[in-house]
C-alpha cells in the first residue's frame, strides 16, 4: 500500500514538472535556461519585424 | 473606453523603472542601456481600462537599430492615444531630440521629467511650465526611482489620451525648409493619414528608405532634397538634425538654468579611478574575484554547508533547542515506516533526493553570487566595465558591446546569447555568440563550487580562476577568430552613455537576487528532476550474466549508464577523467549543467558531493586527481553548453553551418585547454612525461602561432543573414 502512495505521488510529481516544462514553453519560456525571461528581452520569441 | 499608452524614450532614462512603477510589475531594470529590447505591456493602476507600453530605448526614430525599428513601428501601426515620454532630466538636450521627433507623429504627447532629484541635488533649474509651453505639451517633473510625481504624470497621460487632441507645436525649421516640408504634405495627398503627414514629409525628405518604400514617391522628391542641400551645403539628414538641435538649444536657454554648484559630479570622481587607463582592469579583476571567493569559498559556503551537512544531511539544529532530521534522514524514516519498496525508495534516495539535493545545496553560494552580481549591475558599474573591456576587446577585434551579452551570460547563457542581437556587424556577433557561453554562467557554479570544495579544500583560488579563466577564453578566442579570413576586419565602433552611479534600493536588488534564484530552484524541481529519474534508472539496471535486472551497489559497473559512459570514457582519457562516471557527468551536463554535479550525487553518493570532510568525498578523490579535477572544471566550463543554450546558438546564428561551427569549435577549445591542463600538470606535479605531454606542448605551440601570426584580409561571410538586419549608420 505504501509503494502504491510514494508511487502515485511520485507520478504527480513527473506530471506536474513535464506539465510545467510544457507550460512554459507555450508560453516562449525555455525550460532549460530556468526561464529566466526577465533577463532575455524575449529571446524564446522572433523580436518583431524580424 | 480602452486608452494605450506608449512609453517612449532614450535608453537609460528610467523607463522600465517607470514601467514597473506604474503597472506594479516586475520587469528586469538594469542600470546600462539597451536592457529592453522589444516592447512589454501592462495595465496602469488605478485605470483598469488603460494599458501602457514599455518600448525599447531609442535616440530617435530612424530605423537604424531593431530596437528603434521595434518602437517607430508601433507608433505608427498600433498607434496609441498618447505618448509619455520620458526625458532624463540631467541630460535633457540629448533626450528631447527624441521629443521633437514624436511630437510629429500626431499623437498626443505628454513628456515626463525624470531624476528631478539629481537635477535638484546638483542646484540645476529646469522651468517647467516653460517647457510645457515652448513644446506645446503637457510637462511634468517625476523622480521614477522615487516614485515622486509619477500619479500625476500617469493623470495627465490618461487626460491627453482621452482628449485626443495631438501638440500643435511642431520644431520650427527655417521657412525654406518648412516650405519644402509642405510640398512633401501635398506630394503625400491621401496616402497617409492627415495628422502623420508631417512624420512622413520629414522622413521622406530624410530619405528614410523604409518610408519611401512604404510610401513609394521617393522619386518625386529628388528636386527638393537637391535644393536644400546646396542651400546649406550639407547632406539632408544632418540639416534636419542639425536644425533640431538649435531647436533645442533655443528651448533649452528658456527653461534650463545651470547651478553654480561644482560640474564634477560623485560619479565623475568614481569613474576617474574606476576607468583609469591603468588602474581600470586591476580593479575589475580585484572586484570580480572577490565577488567569487566570497560567494564560493567564504560566506556563500558557511550556507552551503549548513544545507548539505544539515538540511539535506543527517541532522541540523534548531537555534540550539533541539536536533530535526535533515530531509534524507527524515524521507528514510518516512517510507521505511510506511512500508515502501527498496527499489521506489532507493529511486526517492539515490535518485531524486541524492541528484536534485546535490544540485540544491549549492544554491546559497548562488544567491550569494546573484547579490554581489545584482549589486554591481544595479549601482551603475557593470555598464564601465562594458567601456572597460572595450580597450581590452578593441585589441583583438571585438567591440565592449560584445561584453553586455556576457555581462548577461552570467545568469544564464540562453538570453546572454539572444542579447547579441543588439550587436549590428554580423562577424562581431557570431563572434559573440560563440565566445558569450565561456562565462561561466549560473548552472556552472555549482560544478566551479562541488570541484573548489571537495578536491581542492575550498582553495581561495579555484573559483575566481573559473571566471578569469572564461575570460582568457574569450580573449583568446577572440584573437584566435579574428586572424582567420572569416571573422577578419575591423571592429565596429563602441559608443554607449555611462549612466550616473546610484546606490540600488535594496527591494530592486534582493529582488534580482531572488528571480535568478529562483530559476534555478525551478530548473532543479523540473529539468534536473527529470534527469535524475532516467540517471537513476539506468544507474541501477543492466545486464549481469546476460540478465536484465535492477542491480546492486556494487554492480553499477555493468549498468545501462556505464555502458553508455565507456563508450565514451576513453575520450577524455588524455584529460584525466577517462572513467564512465565522469564522461556520464559530461554527457548528462549538455542537458542542463547543474546535471553534472546531480549525476555526481547519485553515482558516488550523495554525502560524498555535498560534504567537504576528507572522510566523504574518498570515492570521488579516488577518481580524480587535483588536477584531473581541474581539467574536469576547466572542460565543463568552456565545452559546447547546455541544450538550451545551443538551442539558442542554432536560432541566433540561423544556419546550421555556423551553428555546428560554434559547437565544435567550443568543445575543441576545451578538449585542448583541458588536454594541456592535465597532461602538462601532471608533468609538473609528478616529473612523468610522456607522449600526453609532448602531444600538450605541440598543441600549445600551435596554438601559441595562431594567437600570434599576422592578421588576414577579411573576406565576405557565407551563409544567411538575419531577415530585416541592416548595418547600423553610426550618427
Amino acid at each position: 500500500m505504501g509503494t502504491c502512495i510514494i508511487a502515485l505521488i511520485l507520478v504527480c510529481v513527473v506530471a506536474l514538472s513535464i506539465r510545467s516544462i510544457r507550460k512554459d514553453r507555450k508560453e516562449g519560456k525555455s525550460a532549460g535556461c530556468g526561464g529566466d525571461c526577465r533577463h532575455c528581452g524575449g529571446c524564446c520569441h522572433d523580436i518583431g519585424g524580424r | 473606453m480602452a486608452v494605450k499608452i506608449a512609453l517612449a524614450g532614450n535608453p537609460n532614462c528610467g523607463k522600465t523603472t517607470l514601467f514597473n512603477a506604474l503597472t506594479g510589475s516586475h520587469q528586469f531594470v538594469g542600470n546600462w542601456p539597451g536592457v529592453t529590447i522589444e516592447k512589454k505591456e501592462g495595465k496602469l493602476k488605478g485605470y483598469s481600462d488603460v494599458t501602457i507600453t514599455d518600448l525599447p530605448g531609442i535616440y530617435s526614430l530612424s530605423p537604424y537599430t531593431p530596437e528603434e525599428v521595434v518602437a517607430r513601428t508601433y507608433l505608427l501601426q498600433e498607434r496609441p492615444d498618447a505618448i509619455l515620454n520620458l526625458v532624463d532630466g540631467t541630460n535633457m538636450e540629448r533626450n528631447l531630440y527624441l521629443t521633437t521627433q514624436l511630437m510629429e507623429l500626431g499623437i498626443p504627447v505628454v513628456v515626463a521629467v525624470n531624476m528631478m532629484d539629481i537635477v535638484e541635488k546638483r542646484g540645476d533649474q529646469i522651468q517647467i511650465h516653460e517647457l510645457g509651453r515652448r513644446l506645446g505639451c503637457e510637462v511634468v517633473e517625476i523622480s521614477a526611482l522615487k516614485e515622486k510625481g509619477i500619479g500625476k504624470a500617469a493623470a495627465k497621460v490618461v487626460e491627453v489620451a482621452r482628449k485626443k487632441e495631438a501638440s500643435v507645436l511642431f520644431p520650427v525649421f527655417p521657412e525654406e525648409i518648412e516650405q519644402s516640408i509642405r510640398q512633401t504634405q501635398a506630394h503625400l495627398g491621401d496616402a497617409v493619414p492627415e495628422e502623420q503627414r508631417r512624420f512622413y514629409a520629414v522622413k521622406l525628405l530624410e530619405k528614410d528608405e523604409k518610408i519611401a518604400e512604404q510610401i513609394g514617391k521617393a522619386a518625386d522628391l529628388c528636386a527638393e532634397i537637391t535644393t536644400l542641400e546646396e542651400l546649406y551645403d550639407d547632406d539632408v539628414e544632418s540639416i534636419f538634425a542639425n536644425e533640431r538641435y538649435g531647436y533645442i538649444a533655443s528651448v533649452m536657454q528658456a527653461c534650463y538654468r545651470k547651478g553654480s554648484r561644482e560640474n564634477i559630479t560623485l560619479s565623475d570622481r568614481i569613474d576617474g579611478v574606476v576607468t583609469n587607463r591603468w588602474l581600470a582592469l586591476p580593479i575589475f579583476a580585484v572586484v570580480m574575484f572577490l565577488v567569487y571567493y566570497i560567494s564560493v569559498t567564504t560566506v556563500g559556503t558557511w550556507a552551503t554547508d549548513w544545507v548539505n551537512d544539515g538540511l539535506f544531511g543527517e541532522s541540523w539544529s534548531l537555534a540550539g533547542l533541539a536536533q530535526v532530521p535533515g530531509i534524507p534522514a527524515a524521507m528514510e524514516s518516512g517510507l521505511a515506516a510506511i512500508g515502501c519498496a527498496d527499489w521506489l525508495a532507493g529511486l526517492i534516495l539515490d535518485g531524486i533526493v541524492a541528484g536534485v539535493g546535490a544540485v540544491l545545496g549549492f544554491v546559497p553560494q548562488m544567491l550569494v553570487l546573484f547579490l554581489f552580481l545584482a549589486f554591481l549591475e544595479s549601482c551603475g558599474y557593470m555598464a564601465r566595465v562594458a567601456f572597460i573591456m572595450d580597450r581590452l576587446f578593441r585589441r583583438f577585434g571585438l567591440s565592449g558591446k560584445s561584453f553586455i551579452p556576457m555581462l548577461i551570460g552570467t545568469g544564464c547563457g540562453v538570453p546572454g546569447i539572444m542579447a547579441s542581437r543588439t550587436i549590428e556587424n554580423d562577424r562581431d556577433r557570431k563572434m559573440t555568440i560563440i565566445a558569450t557561453t565561456f562565462i561561466p554562467c549560473g548552472a556552472k557554479l555549482p560544478i566551479i563550487a562541488l570541484i573548489a570544495g571537495a578536491l581542492f579544500q575550498g582553495a581561495w583560488w579555484v573559483s575566481p580562476s573559473a571566471y578569469f579563466a572564461g575570460i582568457a577564453a574569450i580573449v583568446c578566442s577572440g584573437i584566435l577568430l579574428k586572424k582567420t579570413r572569416m571573422f577578419a576586419g575591423e571592429p565596429a565602433p563602441f559608443v554607449m552613455e555611462l549612466p550616473a552611479y546610484h546606490l540600488p534600493t535594496a527591494a530592486a536588488v534582493l529582488r534580482s537576487m531572488w528571480e535568478r534564484g529562483w530559476s534555478f530552484i525551478k530548473k532543479a524541481g523540473t529539468v534536473i528532476l527529470l534527469s535524475t529519474i532516467i540517471i537513476w534508472f539506468t544507474t541501477y539496471f543492466g545486464w549481469v550474466d546476460g540478465q536484465f535486472r535492477m542491480l546492486e551497489e556494487m554492480e553499477i559497473n555493468h549498468s545501462i549508464l556505464a555502458l553508455i559512459g565507456n563508450t565514451f570514457a576513453w575520450l577524455f582519457l588524455p584529460l584525466g577523467f577517462g572513467d564512465w562516471k565522469s564522461a556520464v557527468a559530461v554527457i548528462t551536463g549538455l542537458v542542463a549543467k547543474e546535471n553534472v554535479v546531480g549525476t555526481f550525487g547519485i553515482l558516488f553518493g550523495f554525502a560524498q558531493v555535498a560534504e567537504d570532510g576528507a572522510e566523504y568525498w574518498g570515492t570521488l578523490a579516488e577518481n580524480m586527481t587535483a588536477v584531473s579535477a581541474y581539467s574536469f572544471l576547466i572542460f565543463n566550463l568552456l565545452c559546447a553548453p547546455c541544450f538550451a543554450a545551443m538551442g539558442a546558438i542554432r536560432r541566433e546564428m540561423n544556419h546550421r553551418g555556423w551553428f555546428w561551427f560554434a559547437i565544435g569549435y567550443q568543445s575543441l577549445l576545451a578538449y585542448v585547454t583541458s588536454l594541456c591542463i592535465y597532461q602538462i600538470g601532471t608533468w609538473v606535479m609528478t616529473g612523468v612525461f610522456g607522449i600526453g605531454t609532448l602531444a600538450a606542448f605541440l598543441l600549445l605551440i600551435g596554438f601559441g602561432y595562431l594567437l600570434l601570426r599576422p592578421y588576414p584580409e577579411a573576406r565576405p561571410l557565407r551563409g544567411r543573414k538575419r531577415r530585416g538586419r541592416k548595418a547600423l549608420a553610426i550618427r
